[in-house]
């Protein structure tokens, strides 16, 4: 037996390879902890901050918070928990 | 290795970090509360002493949002907060 020969490609299942931009869900948010993002919550407010950290409800913790409503700043914080519940999106808000 | 400055590992632990200080709670419903944090769960559940609720009134005149509304504020000793109302907490800044 030639131990050492590769198997055929499987042409049959191979996925396409993706675009620029590839990965999981999960591999986006893992990306994007420590660099700015803006977190939009169902009722429309926006949370821009540095992501610190999240869980798998999608609660999370931003630093240097800023609240916008209506595109005006009407909060800042040092820190927010953000239940994950009222969370619509998280947008980076930087390049990754 | 934890890649912010503040060594935080899950979210929760910003929560564990403020127990016994006093947090701004933001709710559902216009409301929002300060107050000392003594005790909370994953639900986010909410044990707080001390503690003032202000609550956003918009003032419906012919549904122009430009009125500022009136706020209505009050004092309790102690409350338990039921954790789906909370949107947001927010530990006193340390520097």
């Amino acid at each position: 037996m030639d131990e050492q020969t590769p198997p055929p490609p499987d042409h049959g299942s191979t996925p396409p390879p993706p675009p620029s931009v590839s990965g999981s869900p999960t591999d986006f948010l893992k990306g994007v902890v420590g660099k700015r993002v803006i977190v939009r919550l169902t009722s429309g407010v926006d949370y821009r901050g540095v992501l610190s950290c999240l869980d798998g409800y999608m609660n999370i913790a931003l630093e240097q918070t800023e609240e916008h409503v209506n595109g005006m700043v009407t909060n800042r914080y040092g820190d927010a928990f953000i239940r994950g519940n009222n969370v619509l999106y998280i947008s980076a808000a930087e390049s990754l | 290795m934890d890649p912010s400055s503040t060594g935080i590992q899950e979210p929760f632990d910003l929560i564990r970090l403020s127990l016994s200080e006093r947090v701004f709670v933001k709710l559902r419903g216009d409301r929002e509360l300060s107050g000392v944090l003594h005790a909370y769960d994953g639900h986010m559940n909410l044990i707080l002493s001390d503690v003032e609720e202000t609550v956003m009134i918009v003032d419906a005149v012919d549904g122009t949002l430009e009125g500022q509304g009136t706020v209505a504020k009050r004092k309790m000793e102690m409350l338990f907060v039921r954790g789906d109302g909370v949107i947001l907490v927010s530990p006193p800044s340390r520097m």
